[in-house]
């Protein structure tokens, strides 16, 4: 299972790419064209809009928070969660995790937000996969961390992906080869990482052990 | 012969010219003591006082390679802490709306107030897990900064929080994207613990109010950690990490 989540839609249409485009309908594009290559490698993919305007689940004509999006995301138990974004300024392909620090095991009431911390460590392994995907197909890549909601709230290994232009010209970003060459990479990367993902009900389980052993000095600690 | 009353009128003339001099003389002296007793005084100097210009380390961003580094900078700086900050921000910003700059910005002032918050932060909030007074009055208060975790407690001694408030007209023209975003808040904060270490965590706020994202991507509701964010030590971050 793989979440992609095409950042911003409806009212909120992200960055102004270029004068006819916008950050919203890049970031939508770019998510069925990797849905339609994730299917077809046999995954399974959810994505938290598939219009412009996402609604929540059964409440309809809600607009969808970025926490709904983090639900969803979380339902789904995923082997890989990614954001999608694009931006005017760089070139080529920025991915980013979340800049929290990284937490040995997961509590047992997890923080939502800073929930990504027990999955850091895979979320770190996923992008340099994927980093070295991107640097065999020649795309220009920058992989940095970022504080980008709803990222700290996914219990999944959890990227930012941000498509920029692949030349001087902004919309250059448009170009469905370009788009499909991206696509194409980060499918590629995910049909590997899929044998390397660590299950969440395993490291649900390790987790646990983890909080069984840190509740005692936990109650501990509260008593008065 | 020169006629009597021709002679009258010579000396009149002699006297009022000998007259309008001696007032000449006497209005002149007169002005002169008047503006050396307003020198006397007025203690307002005729320049502004200037600070010594220092070196200083701005971590600055290249939106090319997504990078940061530190360059350093001779820059007169007030002494008091706050508005020490609030100027290397200012500094660092007006850096970025310089032509040619990697990390183009638009020009203006961008910081309204830095607040420098000694760490842990004190407040006091209400007791929930003891019952109210039986009398029906309020249930006893705890200090924050006892119950409270991590982030309000200072890594050492004397570690303090910096609010940093933006101007809304700053945000409102922030280029859009995650890496442009995040570059801003990480030369922030690198430049911040570069030049003003004992600030450990650095809390944004736009027009003293709190906002969601700086424009639409670099969360500004969580508190970060004022840290090195230049390229090198993140790579040496990212080598201990494996």
């Amino acid at each position: 299972m793989i979440v992609l989540d095409p950042a911003h839609g409806g009212v909120d249409s992200g960055s102004q790419i270029s004068d006819t485009t916008v950050e919203k309908n890049v970031t939508l594009a770019l998510a069925f064209r990797l849905r339609s290559l994730l299917t077809a490698r046999g995954f399974s993919v959810v994505m938290t809009r598939d219009e412009d305007a996402a609604a929540v689940p059964n409440a309809q004509g809600s607009a969808m928070t970025l926490d709904d999006r983090a639900g969803i995301a979380n339902h789904a138990h995923a082997a890989a969660c990614l954001v999608l974004h694009a931006t005017p300024s760089g070139n080529g392909v920025h991915l980013y995790r979340s800049e929290l620090e990284a937490s040995e095991g997961q509590a047992f009431v997890v923080p939502w937000l800073t929930a990504q911390s027990p999955w850091l460590a895979q979320s770190q392994r996923l992008e340099k996969q994927m980093a070295t995907a991107f640097s065999r197909a020649g795309l220009a890549l920058v992989t940095s961390r970022a504080s980008v909601r709803p990222i700290d709230s996914l219990t999944c290994p959890a990227l930012v992906v941000e498509l920029a232009p692949s030349g001087d010209d902004a919309d250059s970003i448009n170009d469905t080869d370009y788009q499909q060459r991206v696509a194409l990479t980060i499918a590629g990367a995910m049909l590997f990482w899929q044998n390397q993902v660590q299950p969440p009900a395993r490291l649900e389980a390790a987790t646990k052990e983890a909080v069984g052993q840190a509740a005692p000095s936990d109650a501990t600690r509260t008593q008065p | 012969m020169i006629q009597r009353h021709q002679r009258i009128v010579f000396w009149c003339l002699v006297v009022c010219i000998l007259g309008m001099g001696v007032l000449l003389a006497v209005g002149r002296q007169r002005g002169r003591q008047r503006i050396e007793a307003l020198a006397a005084g007025d203690e307002t100097p005729l320049d502004a006082p200037t600070a010594m210009a220092e070196t200083v380390t701005l971590d600055l961003a290249n939106d090319a390679d997504g990078s940061i580094a530190p360059a350093s900078r001779q820059i007169a700086l007030p002494q008091e802490p706050n508005a020490r900050a609030r100027a290397l921000i200012d500094h660092l910003i007006a850096e970025y709306a310089l032509p040619g700059s990697a990390h183009a910005l638009p020009p203006g002032a961008a910081v309204a107030e830095v607040f420098l918050l000694p760490l842990p932060l004190v407040g006091y909030t209400t007791d929930s897990s003891t019952a109210a007074t039986k009398d029906g009055g309020f249930r006893p208060t705890l200090p924050v900064g006892q119950t409270d975790p991590d982030p309000v407690q200072p890594k050492q001694p004397g570690g303090e929080l910096a609010v940093i408030d933006l101007h809304s007209t700053f945000v409102n023209q922030h280029p859009s994207g995650v890496e442009v975003e995040s570059l801003t808040l990480r030369s922030i904060l690198g430049t911040l613990h570069a030049n003003l270490p004992q600030i450990e965590q650095v809390r944004f706020l736009v027009d003293g109010q709190a906002r969601e994202t700086l424009a639409g991507h670099a969360d500004l509701l969580r508190t970060y950690p004022a840290a090195d964010t230049t390229s090198g030590a993140n790579a040496a971050n990212e080598g201990q990490s494996n």
